[in-house]
């Protein structure tokens, strides 16, 4: 009998098989400070230059740093915080990813609070808001006995628990005690604005103006259908560098490939592109197919990488042919469209855009949209962008429309629903 | 007698009238009971005629004279009995029935006199109070006139103090005739009413005549629906109230028939019902009249069951919930139905408001042609008029004439201005009645209703000062409209309709902001559920569309686009695929004008492709050119280019010369810029 201990070993030793130590690839970056991101980051050379040339400067800047969903913004900000903690010690870092319901300046002020644990005040403010604290906080109240001999006796009750009022006002108390602390200045990085629809996002911005203004540096990042097209027009003024990160090129997605693969393999530590071995367990034209399908997008790149390298993991290969691969990208085109979820709109949308081979603004049929109960392309964006989302479609980088694409992996036509005639 | 109104003599064959009285006199001998008379009478339908109306007099004289005052007294006695039972007769010739009973009870006056018999003499003048209320020949304000007289002298004797009890009544009978009375002022008549009703409490109290206190919370009720003064929504509420109190008292099992009138009071107060949700209380209305039915069944109670069919017609007639098309239906073969009880000639007065009834339910009707049915329609009100004249019923014959003039403002058949004419002159007919102090609600929807009639002539005549007098007239009547009432959501409706049409003549900014402020406000009270306001649905975003446009051109970008973005997220989901297009297009224009080009050109295609989808040339030449140009600045000069030829050839074939230049103007210094391009490239 198989047991679960030896289906442990076996496992180990597939990845064994493969020179590797484990799977490099993750769906999103997470931790600011893992030394895993700085060993796989690659390219984005001059928008980090861009970047760090305005630290140079001793004026708060505000950044937008906005693009496709999966184009790696995330990545890029952590890259940014990680480089300026090593770098600039007397500037605190703080990166949030902005939680849903709520608004900048509270995510800000709860960023900086919890970023600042030796300051009572700070995490007072945390703990008002329910926010679980290090600290044992008590509220102190002096009961002045009758005898002034004795000093007071103290006595100690919980803090209830109340909401903010005015985050904005307790943001630039915050921060001026901070900045005392951190000659340097103070960097709040919010993430994920994109995750919130574009109307909520312009509220955002627009009530966020006096923070984005105040004490503090920002970093934010959007993607420019969610809230750079509207908030560049009306907000343009808002922020004094926007950088647009674009699809990586396929000699950079080759050098991230072996980066990711160094950071775990066993046998070797190659970078030279040149030598075969650097992309092992890949072979070099497998590798190049690899990138191809990635299309340059470093989520894609590492939702494929997963399921190709469980992929040979599960076939006991020790080297990824082309045969493994086309398996691998299967059981990821398997695994894409089952993490989705869609709906029935969602599924007749895609199944059209796999039947056209692509959808645009400036082709789709009013027949077309009529078959999908809708009377504009407008209305399908949201549709599009969440098969974007799922990278089971992706946008062309046409700037004439908006036109959108299957992801060129070998599907398996059986689990989509056919759009009747 | 003078002979005005209807159900007049019509035969003139004799019997032995002396001979039916006298057995009619054996018989209530014999069984001295209302129902049994009614029963003689049920029996003896044919000698119930005019002959015998004309001999009344004589036997009366006949069979008292030269008798002594015992005798006269029982002669008397048997006529005031004949006339008493014969006025709560409902079959035969009612009218006839109700002539018998008054000259009955006009004859035994003479024995029964004030100074020898008062008791008697009170309780005559009493029951020709009630007579008269119900009298249906002569003028119908004559005769409430008349009961109020003999209510009064029967007052001399009935005090509070000797005859409590029916002194109440009497307070009763004199609280209808006010409710009913057309002379006066209606308004100050139905305060009146009401405080005889509360008078007549003092004695009827809950404990000591709980039936008649009951009866009385009714009556109230029915006072409080049809009040003038005072917060209509807070009437109704009151109205309710009464009914539920009453039914405290009422039971079905006990008192059967005052049960179902409390329920065809209460189906009256659920459909003028104000507060609460309008569909919810039309379904209440409805239940109620169906258990009212369940007791005044067509066999038993024919004129109650016509009665509350002519209640369910009118609010089918306006019911919520349902299929509109199966409800107008439903309300016509009500009316109908009861047209088969109440006919001109047994009750004219019940036929000439089902006629109206009808009227309204034909100009409504979503079945069969709507040329015709506006002509059935204009023929039932023709038809009611005849019957429930000016004289004799102003405040109905006044909305007849309103609703009359509704048709004639719709018309289909006919020259459109001459009906537009005639509408408004009928209109103003039915204002001489709704004036603003008496009717001030009637007058705020009458006017409402003049005003859209006067929109429609600006329409047809291009005429700003129809407009300005609509507007002013309908702000005049929102100021008395009962706010939230279906009347007010049409009145603020039609005032933004007006203010964006003048719009369309001056161009200034303020009456927009002002429609949509109105759109709004109706929008606001409507109940999602109103389908029959689906137009005012349609108009807010609508206007929402032409406001956001003009904000965005004024420089006003966010608040611009917001207001159109709305209006989209509404017309996508509507069925008005052209307005729809308006503001996809109008949303391309503002994104232009806000220099985001991506999402300006992303609209104008939708725009364009659903303009082209309608066949509408004008809608898809300005996509074309507000796309070409948006490409054009982008720098995609070859697509631009085709879009614009298109667009300038367009405009050309719609004899837009201006539009043509602009866009040519466009296209050449694209070609310039595409030349350029190229030279530079082959340089």
């Amino acid at each position: 009998m198989t047991t679960a201990h030896d289906i442990f070993d076996q496992v180990d030793n597939s990845f064994d098989r493969l020179g590797l130590t484990e799977i490099p690839f993750t769906e999103s970056p997470t931790d600011p400070h893992s030394e895993t991101l700085q060993n796989v980051f690659t390219g984005r050379e001059d928008k980090l230059r861009q970047t760090f040339n305005l630290f140079k400067s001793r004026e708060r800047r505000r950044i937008l740093v906005y693009g496709r969903m999966g184009i790696g913004k995330s990545a890029f900000l952590l890259q940014v915080l990680s480089a300026l903690g090593h770098k600039k010690k007397q500037m605190l870092t703080i990166y949030i990813s902005l939680p849903a319901n709520l608004d900048l300046a509270t995510t800000a002020l709860i960023a900086l609070a919890k970023a600042m644990p030796d300051d009572e005040w700070a995490q007072r403010q945390l703990y008002q808001m329910g926010i679980p604290t290090e600290m044992i906080l008590k509220e102190r109240s002096s009961k002045a006995g009758g005898n002034l001999v004795f000093t007071g006796e103290l006595s100690e009750k919980d803090l209830p628990v109340t909401k903010f009022q005015y985050p904005t006002v307790s943001l630039e108390t915050l921060l001026e005690k901070a900045q005392k602390k951190y000659p340097e200045g103070v960097l709040i990085a919010i993430d994920d604005l994109d995750k919130q629809d574009p109307s909520t996002v312009r509220k955002l911005m627009h009530d966020a103006q006096g923070m984005l203004k105040g004490r503090a540096w920002f970093m934010l990042t959007g993607h420019p259908m969610g809230m750079t097209g509207d908030l560049l027009t009306s907000e343009r003024g808002l922020f004094d560098l926007q950088l647009k990160l674009e699809e990586l090129d396929q000699p950079t997605t080759y050098e991230m490939l072996i980066n990711y693969l160094n950071s775990v393999r066993i046998n070797n530590d190659i970078t030279d592109a040149n030598d075969p071995r650097s992309v092992l367990p890949f072979l070099p034209e497998t590798a190049k197919k690899f990138c191809e399908v990635s299309l340059g997008k470093p989520r894609l790149f590492n939702r494929l990488g997963i399921s190709v390298l469980s992929t040979a993991a599960d076939l006991q290969t020790d080297v990824i042919t082309q045969e493994i691969l086309d398996k691998g990208l299967k059981a990821a085109a398997r695994s894409l469209l089952l993490q989705a979820a869609l709906n029935v709109q969602e599924e007749r949308v895609l199944a059209l855009l796999l039947e056209r081979g692509g959808l645009s603004d400036e082709t789709i049929l009013m027949a077309d949209l009529e078959q999908l109960g809708v009377r504009t392309f407008g209305e399908l964006l949201i549709v599009l962008e969440k098969l974007e989302e799922a990278d089971l479609i992706h946008q062309l980088n046409q700037d004439d429309t908006k036109a959108f694409a299957p992801i060129p992996l070998p599907q398996d036509q059986t689990l989509l629903v056919k759009n009747e005639e | 007698m003078a002979n005005k109104g209807f159900g007049g003599a019509k035969s003139g064959s004799s019997q032995s009238a002396k001979q039916f009285i006298l057995k009619f006199k054996k018989y209530w001998e014999a069984n001295p009971d209302l129902k049994k008379a009614h029963q003689f009478f049920s029996s003896h339908l044919s000698e119930l005629n005019e002959s015998l109306l004309k001999s009344l007099q004589p036997i009366f004289r006949d069979l008292t004279k030269d008798k002594i005052s015992q005798e006269q007294y029982l002669i008397a006695l048997l006529f005031g009995n004949f006339g008493t039972s014969l006025r709560r007769f409902s079959l035969g010739n009612h009218a006839l029935n109700l002539e018998l009973s008054i000259t009955s009870l006009q004859l035994i006056l003479k024995v029964f006199t004030n100074q020898f018999f008062p008791e008697e003499w009170a309780n005559t003048h009493n029951s020709l109070a009630t007579a008269y209320i119900n009298r249906i020949r002569c003028e119908r304000a004559d005769n409430i006139e008349l009961a109020i007289e003999h209510s009064e002298l029967a007052l001399q004797i009935y005090t509070h103090n000797a005859f409590p009890s029916q002194w109440a009544m009497v307070q009763g009978n004199l609280g209808v005739a006010y409710i009913n009375r057309i002379r006066g002022e209606r308004a100050d008549n139905i305060e009146k009413g009401i405080l005889y009703y509360e008078m007549s409490l003092q004695v009827y109290t809950y404990k000591d005549f709980p039936q008649d206190w009951a009866i009385t919370q009714i009556k109230l009720s029915h006072a409080y629906c049809e009040r003038i003064r005072g917060e209509r929504a807070n009437n109704i509420e009151q109205a309710i109230n009464l009914c539920n109190l009453a039914l405290q008292v009422i039971t079905r099992e006990d008192f059967p028939q005052d049960w179902a009138l409390i329920q065809n009071s209460l189906g009256a107060a659920y459909w003028e019902r104000i507060l609460g949700d309008r569909a919810d209380n039309l379904e209440k209305s409805i239940s109620a009249y169906e258990l009212a039915l369940q007791v005044q069944n067509y066999n038993d109670f024919p004129r109650e069951w016509a009665g509350l069919q002519n209640n369910v017609g009118n609010v089918y007639r306006e019911r919520i919930r349902g299929e509109r098309t199966d409800n107008i239906e439903q309300a016509i073969m009500a009316f109908k139905l009861a047209l088969q009880v109440d006919t001109r000639d047994a009750f004219p007065d019940a036929w000439a408001k089902l006629q109206n009834n009808l009227g309204l339910a034909y100009k409504d009707r979503i079945q069969g042609d709507r040329t015709h049915n506006l002509e059935e329609a204009i023929a039932a009100f023709n038809l009611a008029s005849q019957v429930r004249t000016r004289e004799s019923h102003p405040e109905f014959w006044a909305t007849t004439q309103h609703n009359l003039a509704k048709s004639f403002r719709d018309r289909i058949l006919g020259d459109r201005a001459e009906n537009l004419e005639q509408a408004i002159q009928i209109f103003n007919q039915a204002a001489q009645v709704f004036t603003r102090d008496s009717f001030p609600e009637k007058w705020s929807i009458n006017q409402a209703h003049l005003a859209e009639a006067l929109i429609k002539r600006a329409e047809l005549t291009n005429n700003c000062n129809d407009l300005d007098t609509a507007i002013n007239i309908l702000k005049a009547a929102l100021e008395l409209a009962v706010v939230g009432s279906p009347d007010y959501i049409d009145t603020q409706y039609r005032l933004g309709k007006a203010l964006s049409r003048r719009y369309e003549h001056t161009k200034n900014a303020d009456e927009l902001e002002q429609a949509m402020q109105a759109y709004k406000i109706a929008l606001d009270a409507i109940n999602p559920e109103h389908y029959d306001r689906k137009q005012i649905w349609q108009a807010l975003p609508t206007t929402q569309v032409i406001l956001g446009s003009k904000l965005v051109s004024d420089g006003e970008w966010q608040e611009g686009l917001q207001m159109l973005l709305n209006s989209l997220t509404q017309l996508s989901t509507g069925d008005d695929p052209l307005a729809h297009a308006d503001a996809l297009y109008q949303t391309g224009r503002a994104y232009e004008v806000m220099a985001d080009l991506d999402k300006a050109r992303l609209f104008y295609r939708d725009a364009l492709r659903l303009y082209d989808h309608l066949n509408d040339a004008l809608g898809t030449t300005q996509s074309r050119a507000g796309l070409g140009s948006v490409l054009v600045s982008q720098g995609h000069l070859e697509k631009g280019i085709s879009e614009l030829a298109q667009a300038r050839e367009g405009y050309l074939q719609l004899q837009r010369t201006e539009q043509a230049n602009e866009t040519d103007n466009i296209y050449q210094a694209a070609k310039r810029a595409l030349e350029r391009q190229s030279t530079e490239v082959y340089a």
